[in-house]
């Protein structure tokens, strides 16, 4: 090493040093001896902005539609619910007959007072929750409700400021909240709805959405009709042509609505050449068509015991654990928020892993709301 | 031994309670690993938007090094036999340090000599400066890993005679050593572009950790983990069950048990009871004493100390998924610290507000036509909570994502929101979610005076204020950095190996 002088203060350097143990026990002397604070502003702002869960009651059901129902959702305790953006979802957990269920519901209102969330919600022929809720939920029963979560949202930095949203039938949820976002909507320069449903009797929402395009001249709604032929409506899907019409250059497209929609705009998107970037596209699961009807056994390890139920090739894994009455970690139940990690210790599934962590895949995780048995499985759940 | 019991529990699987509960069982404990979360890793996590997988604290590791020119996290996780399942990239560079205020870039590179070179032709007449600065540094690294040897209790002859330069100077600031080896002031304020990553401005940072982290970046080389930080987190709790480790998450802790100041066990929030005698927490001696030991039970100094410490750095990062890779985008470098001025006190007080515009970033190309940048800032006392509130919650965080990218381009003068494809913003509140952290802490308490590294050292043994309670991680005595904590899980575990050999005799 080199010489040279270092010694900011040759005498007391060393001292120092040695001191430095010293002042802190005196600082600790000072210090105050009473009770310790865990928390602070920022913890209590998590409780309100992501709450553990919420408990609701159903105020007011409204019949929108032959199939749909609309559910208004009250915080029992809270004063106000949780903050949330347009085109984000809650999860409902809804117990029937002993086995619950959870399920997402878009957000299909936007108060600013968050004195009540608004879920809008199709009855699906066999569906367990949807059919349940249409046929049999009343004005003052109470559900829990976890969220708001989810990326459909708008994101000014990211997204342009002319704004294209598609929606087919039950998909038209998520845009109710931007529509009556001011927030939103002052962000954009322009707004086109396009919004497909087999007639006029299947739009949901239309009077609420015209009257909200008769007070704001940024928003344009077209509605598209295939099983009706009006004058003052346009007919057919929304295609290429429909596309071309409202132009896509720069603009930002939202897409929700059936998996078929999402399919065949997808090959118009790839024919026009439009960038992944201004495309944004609700979330959902894609059921695998080459499955069978095969039955096996789940094995579900948790912390300190071990079940085996039936499954079925053509149920995923977690739609078996609702029926074996297994408790589940689900959010989205479409694979794409993670909430349900497990590892698959055992056993074959068909899967989608698309938003699977890459180390994770590698170490067997998977997703088991979009996961088939392929054989008997063996899975381990943090619960 | 029951199956209720164990030899140590670890609560809190971050890097520092991962490293701990890996250390233990693989000298043969009992160890039971409780997380509160769904996931290990705490900060060390990683996240997917669209095609992007981010890393939620995707930065330099600058301790790593290579096989040839190993560094104290190479060298650590060698003994944790994990090292060969890691790939890293080097960075580029050392780092590139931008003044917004000034307009000027400065790109240092790694290697001392070309260092030195590079500073020479910045900085002219800094070379002699510089060269006593990296002999400095060579004398602290040593010493530094004898303290480690010896788990804290070192020898204060020893350390007077084998290191008597690390003795005058381990008390003083990084600014007042600089200035004591009359390095010119521009070629000090470029050297201490790194200050934000450690949490303190010049004046307040200890100089012996200043040094340790810029030297190891600068002669090593600062290095990215390829697969992230989840992929090492992953594989630290895997390795851990392989050696027979219990892992519990979703098993929060809601009290530790003590009766006659020492620990006997935790009750989870299940209402499951565990009995050990030994307890490495994983978070902050906040929690710890304010919410998880009975009030009466916790000794007067354990809340006098707790009490008079300030907490350190929170901070905001925005995570980008861009469509371009970093070449397409014209951007050359990975590791970037944009700053108004150089000034770090200067700078350290504009970040007592919200929207400073200072901030590092990290760039790294996703596939091969696409990118992921990471943009952090810090922020220090309680203007976030001035400013935040339930209602306008995400109106900030567009507010703080503009303020970021705006800077960040405007210093680049590169565009890169056109190619924006994925945005998420974490803010102190995102980061008090999943780590439980006081205010959202990311920096542990404020490394300050009595409060900093070598203070923290000396004093560890008188600070064990609850027999077999220890604590680790970036609440802990040696600081706050990624590196720092996976460092010191390795160190609270050896101590507490001691003890358990102390007992037995
Ligand atoms: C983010 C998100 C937001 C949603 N928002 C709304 C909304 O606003 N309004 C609304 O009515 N519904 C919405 N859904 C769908 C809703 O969550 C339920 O899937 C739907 O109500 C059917 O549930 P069920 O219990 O009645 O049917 P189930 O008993 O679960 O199933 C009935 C049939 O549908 C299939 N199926 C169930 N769920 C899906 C799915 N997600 N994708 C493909 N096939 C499926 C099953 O395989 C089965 O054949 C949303 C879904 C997601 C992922
Ligand atoms: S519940 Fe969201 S991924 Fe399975």
């Amino acid at each position: 090493m080199k010489k040279f002088k270092i010694a900011i203060d040759a005498n007391q350097d060393l001292l120092k040093f040695k001191n430095l143990g010293e002042e802190r026990r005196k600082a600790i002397e000072r210090g105050s001896t009473t009770h310790v604070n865990a928390s602070s502003f920022t913890n209590n702002l998590v409780e309100m902005i992501h709450p553990k869960g919420i408990k609701v009651e159903v105020v007011q059901i409204i019949e929108e539609t032959e199939d749909t129902k609309s559910f208004y959702l009250k915080p029992v305790k809270l004063e106000s619910m949780p903050p949330f953006l347009p085109g984000q979802y809650v999860t409902l957990t809804v117990t029937i007959n002993g086995k619950t269920y959870k399920r997402p519901y878009s957000i299909s209102n936007f108060l600013k007072s968050l004195e009540m969330y608004r879920i809008t919600v199709k009855k699906e022929k066999n569906g367990m929750v949807s059919t349940y809720l249409f046929n049999e939920c009343e004005v003052g029963e109470t559900f829990n409700l976890l969220g708001p979560f989810g990326h459909f949202t708008y994101q000014p930095l990211r997204d342009g400021k002319d704004v294209v949203f598609l929606a087919g039938g039950s998909g038209i949820t998520p845009f109710m909240a931007f529509l009556q976002n001011q927030a939103f909507l002052e962000k954009i320069h322009s707004l086109t709805l396009l919004y497909g449903a087999k007639s006029e009797f299947d739009l949901i929402f239309k009077k609420e959405i015209d009257e909200i395009c008769s007070k704001n001249k940024k928003i344009q709604v077209i509605y598209v009709l295939s099983e009706q032929k009006r004058s003052d409506y346009a007919y057919g899907f929304i295609d290429e042509e429909k596309i071309l019409q409202i132009g896509f250059e720069n603009k930002t497209f939202f897409v929700s609505g059936p998996l078929k929609m999402y399919f065949s705009l997808n090959e118009i998107f790839k024919k026009l050449d439009i960038p992944n970037k201004f495309i944004r596209h609700e979330i959902f699961r894609e059921v695998p068509e080459d499955l069978v009807e095969q039955n096996f056994q789940l094995t579900i390890k948790m912390k300190d015991k071990t079940l085996t139920i039936p499954c079925n090739e053509k149920e995923t894994l977690i739609q078996s654990m609702e029926k074996g009455r297994v408790k589940t970690l689900v959010h989205c139940t479409v694979g794409e928020c993670g909430f349900c990690r497990s590892k698959l210790l055992a056993g074959t599934v068909k899967t989608e892993d698309s938003c699977v962590r890459a180390s994770d895949k590698e170490a067997h995780y998977i997703h088991p709301c979009v996961s088939y048995p392929l054989s008997d499985v063996i899975i381990e759940i943090p619960l | 031994m029951n199956n209720k019991e164990y030899d140590v529990i670890v609560i809190g699987a971050g890097n520092a309670g991962l490293v701990a509960a890996l250390t233990l069982q693989k000298k043969g404990k009992k160890v039971l690993l409780l997380e509160k979360g769904r996931v290990v890793g705490g900060l060390s996590s990683s996240f997917i938007r669209g095609r992007f997988e981010f890393d939620t604290s995707l930065h330099p590791i600058c301790e790593f090094g290579s096989k040839e020119n190993s560094g104290v996290i190479y060298d650590l996780f060698s003994r944790l036999e994990i090292v060969d399942k890691l790939s890293v990239e080097a960075l580029p560079e050392a780092f590139a340090v931008y003044s917004l205020d000034h307009k000027k870039k400065y790109v240092m590179p790694v290697g001392k000599d070309a260092f030195i070179l590079k500073m020479e032709e910045y900085v002219p007449d800094s070379t002699k400066s510089m060269e006593e600065f990296f002999s400095l540094c060579e004398e602290i690294e040593s010493a530094l890993s004898y303290i480690r040897e010896n788990k804290g209790h070192f020898d204060m002859e020893v350390l007077l005679k084998k290191y008597p330069y690390f003795m005058a100077i381990a008390s003083y600031s990084v600014k007042k050593v600089l200035k004591k080896i009359n390095m010119p002031l521009k070629a000090q304020e470029i050297l201490c572009s790194y200050w934000s990553y450690l949490g303190s401005p010049v004046s307040k940072l200890s100089f012996v950790q200043y040094a340790s982290t810029i030297y190891s970046c600068i002669t090593r080389g600062p290095v990215i983990f390829k697969k992230g930080s989840h992929a090492i987190s992953l594989l630290l709790s895997e390795e851990f069950i392989k050696n027979g480790g219990t892992l519990r998450c979703l098993t929060g802790v809601k009290e530790i048990l003590v009766k006659d100041n020492e620990v006997t066990g935790v009750v989870t929030d299940s209402n499951e009871k565990f009995l050990t005698k030994h307890i490495l927490a994983n978070l902050s001696p906040n929690v710890v004493y304010g919410n998880l030991i009975l009030d009466n039970v916790v000794p007067n100094k354990a809340k006098s100390l707790t009490n008079s410490r300030s907490f350190g750095a929170r901070g905001v990062s925005v995570y980008i998924g861009l469509n371009k890779t970093k070449e397409e985008l014209g951007l050359e470098n990975m590791t970037y610290f944009i700053y108004h001025s150089l000034n770090s006190d200067k700078e350290f007080k504009r970040m007592h507000g919200v929207f400073s515009g200072n901030l590092t970033a990290i760039l790294k190309n996703s596939s091969i036509d696409s990118s992921c940048l990471v943009l952090s800032s810090l922020i220090f006392g309680g203007a976030f909570d001035k400013l935040v509130t339930k209602e306008n919650y995400f109106a900030m965080k567009e507010k703080f994502a503009e303020s970021l990218v705006s800077s960040f381009e405007e210093a680049t003068g590169v565009n890169i929101r056109d190619a924006i494809e994925e945005i998420e913003v974490a803010t102190p509140v995102t980061f008090a979610r999943y780590t439980g952290h006081p205010e959202g802490v990311i920096y542990g308490y404020m490394a300050t005076s009595y409060d900093n590294l070598i203070p923290r050292i000396l004093n560890e043994e008188n600070e064990i204020f609850i027999k077999g309670l220890h604590f680790c991680g970036s609440f802990a005595s040696w600081l706050s950095s990624s590196s720092a904590t996976y460092i010191n899980g390795e160190q609270e575990a050896l101590k507490t190996l001691e003890e358990m050999e102390n007992e037995k005799v």
